[in-house]
Protein backbone atom coordinates (compact mmCIF):
# COMPACT_ATOMS: atom_id res chain seq x y z
CA UNK A 1 0.00 0.00 0.00
CA UNK A 2 1.48 3.44 -1.00
CA UNK A 3 0.04 6.44 0.52
CA UNK A 4 1.24 9.78 -0.80
CA UNK A 5 2.44 12.60 1.78
CA UNK A 6 -0.60 14.64 1.58
CA UNK A 7 -2.82 11.63 2.11
CA UNK A 8 -1.06 10.70 5.50
CA UNK A 9 -0.62 14.09 7.06
CA UNK A 10 -4.01 14.28 5.88
CA UNK A 11 -5.08 11.77 7.86
CA UNK A 12 -2.76 12.92 10.81
CA UNK A 13 -5.10 15.55 10.73
CA UNK A 14 -8.43 13.97 10.67
CA UNK A 15 -7.29 12.09 13.53
CA UNK A 16 -6.77 15.38 15.28
CA UNK A 17 -9.66 16.82 14.36
CA UNK A 18 -11.87 13.52 16.23
CA UNK A 19 -9.59 13.30 19.21
CA UNK A 20 -9.18 17.46 19.94
CA UNK A 21 -12.11 18.72 18.53
CA UNK A 22 -12.10 22.54 18.64
CA UNK A 23 -14.79 23.63 21.30
CA UNK A 24 -17.68 24.11 19.76
CA UNK A 25 -17.85 27.93 20.68
CA UNK A 26 -14.90 29.08 19.58
CA UNK A 27 -15.74 30.69 16.64
CA UNK A 28 -18.87 32.47 18.38
CA UNK A 29 -16.31 33.98 21.36
CA UNK A 30 -14.00 34.85 18.63
CA UNK A 31 -16.66 37.12 17.59
CA UNK A 32 -17.74 38.29 20.64
CA UNK A 33 -14.31 39.59 21.74
CA UNK A 34 -14.22 41.31 17.81
CA UNK A 35 -17.29 42.80 18.39
CA UNK A 36 -16.37 44.42 21.71
CA UNK A 37 -12.78 45.34 20.08
CA UNK A 38 -13.25 48.92 18.73
CA UNK A 39 -16.06 50.18 20.69
CA UNK A 40 -14.95 53.52 21.14
CA UNK A 41 -15.10 53.99 17.12
CA UNK A 42 -18.50 52.36 15.88
CA UNK A 43 -20.38 52.20 19.22
CA UNK A 44 -23.16 54.91 19.85
CA UNK A 45 -22.86 55.45 23.76
CA UNK A 46 -25.90 55.71 25.19
CA UNK A 47 -26.63 58.08 27.98
CA UNK A 48 -28.02 57.36 31.42
CA UNK A 49 -31.57 58.79 31.57
CA UNK A 50 -32.47 57.32 35.02
CA UNK A 51 -31.13 55.48 37.99
CA UNK A 52 -33.84 54.32 40.86
CA UNK A 53 -32.26 52.26 43.72
CA UNK A 54 -35.29 49.89 43.87
CA UNK A 55 -35.35 49.00 48.66
CA UNK A 56 -31.98 50.47 48.61
CA UNK A 57 -30.77 51.23 52.68
CA UNK A 58 -27.88 53.09 53.05
CA UNK A 59 -25.58 53.51 50.00
CA UNK A 60 -22.44 51.26 50.71
CA UNK A 61 -20.55 48.97 50.45
CA UNK A 62 -22.08 46.20 52.17
CA UNK A 63 -25.99 47.04 51.18
CA UNK A 64 -24.89 47.05 46.97
CA UNK A 65 -24.68 43.35 47.25
CA UNK A 66 -28.63 43.01 48.48
CA UNK A 67 -30.48 46.42 47.12
CA UNK A 68 -31.76 46.04 43.31
CA UNK A 69 -31.65 48.96 40.98
CA UNK A 70 -32.82 50.10 37.98
CA UNK A 71 -31.08 51.83 35.15
CA UNK A 72 -32.32 53.33 32.22
CA UNK A 73 -30.14 54.27 29.09
CA UNK A 74 -31.30 56.00 25.76
CA UNK A 75 -30.03 56.90 22.58
CA UNK A 76 -30.92 58.13 19.22
CA UNK A 77 -32.54 54.71 17.93
CA UNK A 78 -32.37 52.71 21.18
CA UNK A 79 -33.50 52.36 24.78
CA UNK A 80 -32.04 50.20 27.23
CA UNK A 81 -33.66 49.02 30.92
CA UNK A 82 -30.81 47.06 33.21
CA UNK A 83 -32.34 45.51 36.38
CA UNK A 84 -29.78 44.26 38.77
CA UNK A 85 -31.10 42.36 41.83
CA UNK A 86 -29.90 39.77 44.36
CA UNK A 87 -29.39 36.67 42.54
CA UNK A 88 -31.07 33.31 44.17
CA UNK A 89 -27.88 31.96 45.49
CA UNK A 90 -25.99 35.30 47.11
CA UNK A 91 -24.56 36.64 43.55
CA UNK A 92 -26.14 39.01 41.54
CA UNK A 93 -28.45 38.89 38.48
CA UNK A 94 -29.15 41.42 35.29
CA UNK A 95 -32.21 41.53 33.67
CA UNK A 96 -32.29 43.72 30.66
CA UNK A 97 -35.14 44.95 28.43
CA UNK A 98 -34.02 46.88 24.77
CA UNK A 99 -36.91 49.06 22.67
CA UNK A 100 -37.82 48.38 20.11
CA UNK A 101 -37.53 44.99 20.42
CA UNK A 102 -35.32 43.93 17.60
CA UNK A 103 -32.99 41.06 17.99
CA UNK A 104 -29.85 41.83 19.30
CA UNK A 105 -26.56 39.45 20.55
CA UNK A 106 -25.84 41.38 24.09
CA UNK A 107 -22.30 41.81 25.31
CA UNK A 108 -21.32 41.91 29.28
CA UNK A 109 -17.96 42.72 29.86
CA UNK A 110 -15.65 44.95 32.58
CA UNK A 111 -15.79 48.47 31.57
CA UNK A 112 -12.17 49.19 32.43
CA UNK A 113 -9.38 49.61 29.25
CA UNK A 114 -8.65 45.91 28.83
CA UNK A 115 -11.95 44.69 27.93
CA UNK A 116 -11.14 43.16 24.96
CA UNK A 117 -8.49 40.81 27.27
CA UNK A 118 -11.36 39.39 28.74
CA UNK A 119 -13.83 36.96 26.79
CA UNK A 120 -17.47 39.13 27.25
CA UNK A 121 -20.40 36.75 28.42
CA UNK A 122 -22.81 37.02 25.60
CA UNK A 123 -26.93 36.50 25.69
CA UNK A 124 -28.97 37.31 22.74
CA UNK A 125 -32.60 39.15 23.68
CA UNK A 126 -36.17 37.59 22.70
CA UNK A 127 -39.22 38.40 20.93
CA UNK A 128 -40.33 40.86 23.90
CA UNK A 129 -36.52 42.33 23.95
CA UNK A 130 -35.56 40.47 27.22
CA UNK A 131 -32.43 39.31 27.44
CA UNK A 132 -30.40 38.03 30.71
CA UNK A 133 -27.50 37.79 32.63
CA UNK A 134 -27.97 34.92 35.51
CA UNK A 135 -23.99 35.23 36.69
CA UNK A 136 -23.20 38.39 35.48
CA UNK A 137 -19.36 39.52 36.61
CA UNK A 138 -19.41 42.22 39.10
CA UNK A 139 -17.65 45.60 39.46
CA UNK A 140 -17.54 48.38 37.00
CA UNK A 141 -18.99 46.65 34.06
CA UNK A 142 -20.43 47.81 30.29
CA UNK A 143 -23.30 46.20 28.59
CA UNK A 144 -22.44 46.04 24.24
CA UNK A 145 -25.07 45.60 22.26
CA UNK A 146 -25.53 44.37 18.93
CA UNK A 147 -28.72 44.82 16.52
CA UNK A 148 -28.27 41.47 14.45
CA UNK A 149 -29.21 41.63 10.83
CA UNK A 150 -33.16 42.44 10.05
CA UNK A 151 -34.88 38.83 9.51
CA UNK A 152 -34.40 37.53 5.64
CA UNK A 153 -36.11 39.24 2.72
CA UNK A 154 -37.31 42.29 5.16
CA UNK A 155 -34.53 44.51 3.39
CA UNK A 156 -33.38 45.97 6.26
CA UNK A 157 -30.19 46.87 7.26
CA UNK A 158 -29.20 46.48 11.18
CA UNK A 159 -28.87 49.61 12.81
CA UNK A 160 -25.59 50.55 14.44
CA UNK A 161 -24.49 48.97 17.78
CA UNK A 162 -24.54 50.63 21.02
CA UNK A 163 -23.17 50.55 24.31
CA UNK A 164 -24.06 51.68 27.51
CA UNK A 165 -21.28 54.19 29.94
CA UNK A 166 -20.07 52.20 32.87
CA UNK A 167 -22.55 50.74 36.01
CA UNK A 168 -22.08 48.99 39.18
CA UNK A 169 -22.66 45.37 39.34
CA UNK B 1 -25.64 33.30 5.16
CA UNK B 2 -23.44 31.14 3.56
CA UNK B 3 -22.85 28.12 5.52
CA UNK B 4 -19.12 26.55 5.06
CA UNK B 5 -18.42 23.05 5.60
CA UNK B 6 -14.71 23.95 5.30
CA UNK B 7 -13.64 22.47 9.30
CA UNK B 8 -14.86 19.09 7.92
CA UNK B 9 -13.48 19.25 4.08
CA UNK B 10 -9.54 19.13 5.47
CA UNK B 11 -6.65 21.65 6.48
CA UNK B 12 -4.99 20.44 3.08
CA UNK B 13 -7.93 21.30 0.95
CA UNK B 14 -7.04 24.32 -1.66
CA UNK B 15 -10.94 24.56 -0.95
CA UNK B 16 -10.67 26.23 2.49
CA UNK B 17 -7.69 28.18 1.32
CA UNK B 18 -10.22 29.52 -1.33
CA UNK B 19 -12.71 30.09 0.68
CA UNK B 20 -11.17 32.29 2.93
CA UNK B 21 -9.10 34.08 0.57
CA UNK B 22 -12.69 35.13 -0.83
CA UNK B 23 -14.08 36.04 2.17
CA UNK B 24 -10.92 38.00 3.42
CA UNK B 25 -11.29 40.17 0.13
CA UNK B 26 -14.81 40.86 0.81
CA UNK B 27 -14.25 41.93 4.37
CA UNK B 28 -11.42 44.19 3.00
CA UNK B 29 -14.31 45.54 1.05
CA UNK B 30 -16.51 46.29 3.56
CA UNK B 31 -18.40 43.63 3.29
CA UNK B 32 -19.10 42.68 7.50
CA UNK B 33 -20.65 38.99 7.22
CA UNK B 34 -17.57 38.20 5.64
CA UNK B 35 -15.41 38.13 8.57
CA UNK B 36 -17.79 36.30 10.27
CA UNK B 37 -17.99 33.67 7.50
CA UNK B 38 -13.72 33.95 7.80
CA UNK B 39 -13.75 33.45 11.74
CA UNK B 40 -15.77 30.33 11.18
CA UNK B 41 -13.78 28.59 8.75
CA UNK B 42 -10.55 29.13 9.88
CA UNK B 43 -11.24 29.21 13.60
CA UNK B 44 -11.30 25.11 13.57
CA UNK B 45 -7.76 25.47 12.15
CA UNK B 46 -6.03 27.72 14.28
CA UNK B 47 -7.08 25.88 17.06
CA UNK B 48 -5.30 22.82 15.75
CA UNK B 49 -1.85 24.76 14.47
CA UNK B 50 -1.84 25.74 18.23
CA UNK B 51 -2.94 23.18 20.39
CA UNK B 52 0.08 21.54 17.92
CA UNK B 53 2.35 23.93 20.22
CA UNK B 54 1.09 22.04 23.40
CA UNK B 55 -0.92 24.83 24.71
CA UNK B 56 -3.57 23.54 26.72
CA UNK B 57 -7.48 23.93 25.94
CA UNK B 58 -8.00 27.24 27.80
CA UNK B 59 -4.56 28.64 26.85
CA UNK B 60 -5.56 27.80 23.07
CA UNK B 61 -8.55 29.16 23.23
CA UNK B 62 -7.19 32.72 24.21
CA UNK B 63 -4.46 32.80 21.48
CA UNK B 64 -7.19 31.80 18.60
CA UNK B 65 -9.33 34.63 19.90
CA UNK B 66 -6.07 36.98 20.05
CA UNK B 67 -4.76 36.32 16.90
CA UNK B 68 -7.87 37.16 15.37
CA UNK B 69 -8.00 40.60 16.93
CA UNK B 70 -4.25 40.79 15.89
CA UNK B 71 -5.67 40.21 11.93
CA UNK B 72 -8.93 42.60 12.78
CA UNK B 73 -6.44 45.62 14.18
CA UNK B 74 -3.66 45.32 11.68
CA UNK B 75 -5.75 43.57 8.33
CA UNK B 76 -4.05 46.35 6.31
CA UNK B 77 -0.87 44.58 6.90
CA UNK B 78 -2.06 41.43 4.89
CA UNK B 79 -0.64 42.38 1.60
CA UNK B 80 -1.60 39.44 -0.41
CA UNK B 81 -4.95 38.01 0.19
CA UNK B 82 -3.87 34.76 -1.24
CA UNK B 83 -1.66 34.55 1.43
CA UNK B 84 -4.58 35.02 4.96
CA UNK B 85 -4.53 31.61 5.73
CA UNK B 86 -0.45 31.40 6.15
CA UNK B 87 -0.88 34.68 8.11
CA UNK B 88 -3.35 33.74 10.54
CA UNK B 89 -1.35 30.61 10.54
CA UNK B 90 1.72 31.44 11.61
CA UNK B 91 0.46 34.35 13.62
CA UNK B 92 -1.14 32.09 15.77
CA UNK B 93 1.80 29.55 15.77
CA UNK B 94 4.02 32.29 16.85
CA UNK B 95 1.70 33.96 19.37
CA UNK B 96 1.03 30.41 21.06
CA UNK B 97 4.76 29.90 21.29
CA UNK B 98 5.46 32.76 23.00
CA UNK B 99 2.68 32.00 25.12
CA UNK B 100 3.88 28.47 25.88
CA UNK B 101 7.38 29.40 26.89
CA UNK B 102 6.08 32.26 29.20
CA UNK B 103 3.79 29.38 30.61
CA UNK B 104 6.67 27.09 31.08
CA UNK B 105 8.48 29.41 33.49
CA UNK B 106 5.41 28.94 35.73
CA UNK B 107 3.82 25.98 35.42
CA UNK B 108 4.43 22.71 33.03
CA UNK B 109 2.41 23.06 29.80
CA UNK B 110 0.40 19.99 29.30
CA UNK B 111 2.05 16.33 28.13
CA UNK B 112 1.07 16.73 24.50
CA UNK B 113 3.47 13.87 23.72
CA UNK B 114 0.94 11.33 22.80
CA UNK B 115 0.08 7.94 24.55
CA UNK B 116 0.03 4.55 22.85
CA UNK B 117 -3.53 3.96 24.59
CA UNK B 118 -5.94 5.60 23.00
CA UNK B 119 -7.25 8.70 24.82
CA UNK B 120 -10.62 9.13 25.87
CA UNK B 121 -13.01 10.05 22.97
CA UNK B 122 -14.22 13.60 23.99
CA UNK B 123 -15.91 13.92 20.47
CA UNK B 124 -19.24 12.85 20.10
CA UNK B 125 -17.89 10.67 16.72
CA UNK B 126 -17.81 7.89 19.07
CA UNK B 127 -17.76 5.31 16.02
CA UNK B 128 -14.15 6.88 15.34
CA UNK B 129 -13.12 4.42 18.28
CA UNK B 130 -13.94 1.54 16.18
CA UNK B 131 -12.04 2.86 13.15
CA UNK B 132 -9.39 0.01 13.31
CA UNK B 133 -7.27 2.87 10.36
CA UNK B 134 -7.30 5.41 13.28
CA UNK B 135 -6.44 3.17 16.19
CA UNK B 136 -3.26 1.86 14.06
CA UNK B 137 -2.16 5.28 13.06
CA UNK B 138 -2.95 6.61 16.41
CA UNK B 139 -0.65 4.09 17.98
CA UNK B 140 1.93 4.40 15.15
CA UNK B 141 2.42 8.01 15.94
CA UNK B 142 2.64 6.91 19.20
CA UNK B 143 6.03 4.78 18.26
CA UNK B 144 7.39 7.87 16.73
CA UNK B 145 10.08 10.20 18.40
CA UNK B 146 8.42 13.45 20.27
CA UNK B 147 10.26 15.73 17.81
CA UNK B 148 8.33 13.84 14.91
CA UNK B 149 5.00 13.93 16.49
CA UNK B 150 5.32 17.78 17.00
CA UNK B 151 6.56 17.83 14.03
CA UNK B 152 3.66 16.02 11.88
CA UNK B 153 1.31 17.55 13.93
CA UNK B 154 2.14 20.86 13.03
CA UNK B 155 2.51 20.06 8.85
CA UNK B 156 -0.73 18.21 8.94
CA UNK B 157 -2.76 21.36 8.96
CA UNK B 158 -0.48 23.35 6.64
CA UNK B 159 1.25 21.91 3.96
CA UNK B 160 3.89 24.28 3.65
CA UNK B 161 4.26 26.12 7.39
CA UNK B 162 6.47 28.89 7.64
CA UNK B 163 9.68 27.26 8.16
CA UNK B 164 10.89 29.89 10.79
CA UNK B 165 8.13 29.83 12.84
CA UNK B 166 8.22 25.93 13.66
CA UNK B 167 11.83 25.86 13.73
CA UNK B 168 11.84 28.51 16.66
CA UNK B 169 9.37 26.82 18.50
CA UNK B 170 11.17 23.02 18.10
CA UNK B 171 14.02 24.26 18.83
CA UNK B 172 15.69 22.76 15.33
CA UNK B 173 17.62 24.92 12.64
CA UNK B 174 15.56 25.90 10.12
CA UNK B 175 17.17 23.98 7.47
CA UNK B 176 16.65 20.70 9.26
CA UNK B 177 12.86 21.22 9.21
CA UNK B 178 12.52 19.78 5.67
CA UNK B 179 14.87 16.77 6.06
CA UNK B 180 13.12 16.16 9.37
CA UNK B 181 9.65 16.29 7.77
CA UNK B 182 10.76 13.57 5.46
CA UNK B 183 12.37 11.23 8.00
CA UNK B 184 9.14 11.89 10.19
CA UNK B 185 7.06 10.77 7.71
CA UNK B 186 8.71 7.52 6.51
CA UNK B 187 9.10 6.50 9.72
CA UNK B 188 5.40 6.92 10.43
CA UNK B 189 4.43 5.00 6.95
CA UNK B 190 7.23 2.19 8.51
CA UNK B 191 5.50 2.01 12.07
CA UNK B 192 2.17 1.71 9.58
CA UNK B 193 3.63 -0.76 7.42
CA UNK B 194 4.76 -2.77 10.02
CA UNK B 195 1.73 -3.05 12.21
CA UNK B 196 -0.12 -4.65 9.54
Amino acid sequence: MTTTDDELLRSVADLYTAYDPAPPDLADGVLARIAVEGLEIEYELLTLVERVDVNAGIRGADTATTGTVALEFAGTAYRVLVRISAAEGGGRRIDGWVLPTVPMRVFLGPAGEDVTAHTPLTAYSDLDGRFEFSAPMTGEVRLWLLPLAAAEGTGESPQSPFVTPPFRV
Amino acid sequence: MTMHGAAGSGPTSSDLYDAATDAFRRWRSDDDSALDELVRMMSPVLWHVVRATGLDREAAEDVVQNTWLTLVRSGESVRDPQAITRWLCTAARREAWRVSKAATRTRPVEDDVIDARLPVQSSPEGQVVENDAKIQLWQALARLPERCQKLLRIVAWEPRPDYSSVAEGLDMPIGSIGPTRRRCLDKLRGELGSAS
